[in-house]
């Protein structure tokens, strides 16, 4: 009973204070099942944006819909700096290829953090040791090579970039988020997916097999990848993470955020963190980001547009 | 491995380490104990305790939370009758109706040790067989998920009380409820009407905490028709000491079924995305179905508990399989735990057990001795919990249905799920007092947006429908399916002829 009540007024106790932002608990939505790559890359920036900040980020897991879901939820969330929106570059792809009416100028950007570079991986299972082996057999047989992918998001696009370039066909599972995903390649049941150096682990335990990067140069952590370029695939594709709020935050909160990102997005705990990631710190501040972001949109519409996605 | 789990132990039995590992337990036991808040919750209120200490020191103190908040559910779930974490759901069907009868500490014990014992046998099979349990999990593709939800749904048949038809328009209900919002594949809104809130989707929690504390406090309410009553039933004497010891023998006199238990949880926690709460519902089924008074289930039998909580303690253990054996996390609890270790730069993954064998075997030590200190924990709290049977009615139903909108409330800070709470109060309030039972509803709640996806996933990898059947694993799972309806609705015949005959007799 006792605890009951403790309970009651632990629960109470953030609302009777009042102070400056922020003064409660914030809450990151992640819009992916945790343990994907966008949850590993922001589960170590919490506790850095937590310092910053003075106050306990909490990640909330949102997941389905293409990952329109948690962006629904952030888009209605009150604009007040209590919840934030982990964001990467699908609220673009989601957004043209219909899937969700949630833009990305339905949010305030805050600061852009990382760049992971895409990586084309097959399943154990599957009997290709080359892209060249996998090449020739995807095009023995079109439409069959199923990959598993984020409808409609990132993980949808780069393989469908590949698509384009070589002139294969593949077969499209739905599989929300990195995290299943690689249950399921791990057990054969698809055949490819997009990941990324979140996995070499299970690499170097001879559990996947990363077939090209598309990066512009080989990348120093897994430097026997070939990349697509040197394949003569004309393919570079990473994704861009970062950090927005809801539109109407007031510009005190937006000026707290913005500064406490930087501090945290410059920390070397978080570099050291990003490296085992195998993901670049790609930081921006604001202004940069805005611009960036706008640029990056109208790329994603060309590309929905080239790949006959297009639904708007 | 012996030698490193021996050193494991060693090592974690250090004051440093014991200590997290007990304060973390104690949070997971008391936030497993209020209904609403959830064992994720519990942990990322620990977690930035955890920033300051070493790395083991930290999953020490969150594998506590886990194994004590698995536990700490069933206080509440018996006492009150509200299941305080998902995973004691089934413990109410039993544990409740026991309390009631005038002995709530006998529920209790049963329980505590039950998860005891299940969640030690599930460290067996973690520490014992992570590999070959891990390749299981990878048999599991969309349609072999399917076939295992199908297998849970038909759980219904052995769920219903009297009416068959109700508990399948329950159940139905139930699956009802997950298509309500957005599609999980491309989003489109479905029987939203036009609603704000339904658009994302019903939250699980607050329709559990809703549908649950709301019938429960309610009929409770109407029974005592506000008369100022206490909350056990003092009539027939309320029994709050118990002997351990013939407690114990309950549980271990029915070693093969508590082993089977053990395993329905560690397989369940094996496979991702299920959970605990349809572990201790399968193996509550399964308890019923091997039983020789299958008719005394739900009316405070030991069996019923045992089951349930054996196997949602194993079922911690089972979801730590994924993370030991590929770095990926089976549930929320979990994803904290693999953040952690990469806060501290460690990098997770198939690797991780050999090369951090020290930290691996740590947090298999911490497990095991989690169980002990979950079981002390209650102990020491026994005598407190069980005086909430002994306080006025006026008083606690108030502060439970405050705490359980607060719990819904905080769940996304939202009062979208507030809605929900309330809505499905009232459902869950005239479901039960027209007679229809609330477990097949859960059921459907839990499994329907599992069943559908991995249904899409199928058919999106593979148009030929054969392959649910010709798939191994997963026509195994579907023949089991049938044969475990068959054999619900043999069970439900005859004991309606047993209750028939039994009535016949007292009426000459």
């Amino acid at each position: 009973m006792k605890k009951l009540i403790a309970g009651a007024l632990a629960a109470l106790l953030p609302l009777a204070a009042g102070a400056a932002y922020p003064e409660r608990p914030i809450k990151l939505i992640v819009p992916w099942a945790a343990g994907g790559d966008t949850d590993n890359i922001f589960r170590p920036f919490a506790p850095l944006l937590q310092k910053q900040l003075g106050e306990t980020v909490v990640i909330a897991n949102v997941g389905g819909a293409s990952g329109t879901r948690g962006a629904k939820e952030a888009k209605d969330s009150p604009p007040d700096g209590y919840t934030l929106y982990a964001v990467h570059d699908y609220i673009h792809s989601t957004y043209w290829a219909g899937v969700a009416d949630v833009n990305y100028t339905d949010f305030e950007p805050i600061c852009l953090i990382s760049s992971t570079a895409s990586v084309l991986t097959a399943s154990p299972k599957t009997p290709w040791k080359s892209w060249q082996e996998f090449l020739a057999d995807a095009k023995k047989r079109p439409g069959q090579i199923t990959v598993g992918a984020t409808l409609a998001s990132t993980s949808h696009f780069f393989p469908a970039l590949i698509e384009q370039a070589t002139g294969v066909k593949f077969k499209y599972v739905s599989y929300e988020g990195l995290a299943p995903r690689m249950n399921a390649i791990l057990g054969g049941h698809v055949d490819l997916t997009d990941s990324n150096l979140t996995q070499k682990g299970k690499v170097d335990a001879g559990q996947l097999k990363f077939l090209a990067i598309a990066t512009e140069k080989r990348h120093p952590e897994m430097p026997n990848v070939p990349t697509l370029k040197e394949l003569g695939v004309n393919v570079v594709y990473d994704v861009n993470r970062g950090i927005m709020v809801p539109k109407g935050a007031p510009a005190g909160v937006i000026a707290k955020l913005e500064s406490s990102c930087a501090a945290a997005a410059n920390e070397p705990a978080f570099a050291q963190a990003m490296k085992l990631q195998g993901t670049d710190v790609r930081y921006m501040g604001r202004p940069e980001y805005a611009k960036w972001l706008k640029q990056n949109d109208d790329l994603n519409r060309n590309l929905a547009k080239d790949l006959g996605l297009l639904k708007r | 491995m012996y030698e490193l789990l021996a050193a494991g132990l060693v090592n974690i039995a250090q004051v440093k380490y014991l200590l997290p590992l007990f304060f973390g337990t104690l949070a997971g036991v008391v936030g497993g104990a209020l209904p609403g808040v959830t064992i994720t919750m519990t942990i990322i209120v620990v977690l930035p305790f955890t920033f300051g200490l070493d790395p083991l020191q930290g999953l020490a103190a969150m594998t506590g939370v886990y194994v004590g908040g698995s536990a700490g559910g069933l206080v509440t779930a018996v006492l009150l009758g509200i299941p305080g974490t998902p995973a004691a759901i089934a413990t109410v069907f039993d544990g409740h109706p026991m309390a009631k009868k005038g002995e709530p500490g006998r529920a209790i014990w049963l329980g505590v040790w039950a998860s005891f014992f299940g969640g030690l046998l599930g460290g067996v099979f973690l520490i014992g067989a992570t590999a070959p349990l891990a390749a299981i999990a990878l048999q599991f593709g969309p349609w072999e998920f399917f076939s295992l939800f199908i297998l849970a749904v038909s759980m219904v048949a052995g769920l219903t009380e009297a009416s068959l038809l109700k508990g399948l328009i329950a159940g139905g209900l139930g699956l009802i409820v997950t298509v309500l919002g957005s599609d999980p594949v491309m989003g489109q809104e479905r029987l939203t009407l036009g609603i704000d809130f339904v658009k994302g989707g019903i939250d699980f929690l607050p329709v559990l905490i809703g549908v649950f504390a709301f019938a429960q406090i309610m009929g409770e309410i109407e029974r005592s028709g506000g008369k100022a009553q206490l909350a056990g039933s003092l009539e027939r004497g309320v029994k709050l000491t118990v002997s351990h010891a013939k407690v114990i023998w309950e549980i271990l006199s029915r070693p093969f079924q508590l082993l089977w238990f053990a395993f329905v949880g560690v397989l369940i926690g094996v496979l991702p995305a299920i959970g605990a709460s349809a572990a201790s519902m399968m193996a509550y089924d399964q308890a019923k179905k091997i039983s020789r008074r299958p008719e005394k289930f739900g009316s405070g039998i030991p069996e019923g508990i045992i089951a349930s909580e054996s196997s949602n303690n194993a079922n911690v253990g089972g979801s730590l399989v994924t993370i030991m054996a590929f770095g990926i996390p089976g549930d929320s609890v979990t994803a904290v735990m693999l953040g952690a270790l990469t806060i501290h730069g460690i990098q997770s993954g198939p690797l991780f057990i050999s090369q951090n064998p020290q930290l691996a075997y740590g947090i298999f030590a911490a497990y095991l001795l989690a169980h002990p200190i979950m079981v002390l924990i209650l102990a020491l709290g026994a005598r407190w919990m069980l005086r909430i049977v002994t306080l006025p009615k006026a008083a606690l139903f108030p502060v439970v249905l405050v705490l359980c909108v607060i719990g819904a409330y905080a769940l996304n800070n939202t009062m979208a799920n507030v809605y929900v709470l309330l809505v499905f109060g009232v459902l869950g309030y005239l479901m039960v007092k027209f007679g229809f039972p609330l477990a097949p509803f859960i059921l459907g709640v839990i499994l329907g947006d599992q069943i559908e996806i991995n249904l899409v996933r199928s058919i999106m990898t593979d148009s030929n429908p054969w392959l649910f059947i010709t798939r191994p694993i997963s026509g195994g799972l579907l023949l089991a399916s049938v044969l475990s309806v068959l054999f619900a609705l043999w069970q439900h015949r005859r004991m309606q002829k047993k209750t028939a005959a039994a009535d016949g007799d007292s009426d000459f």
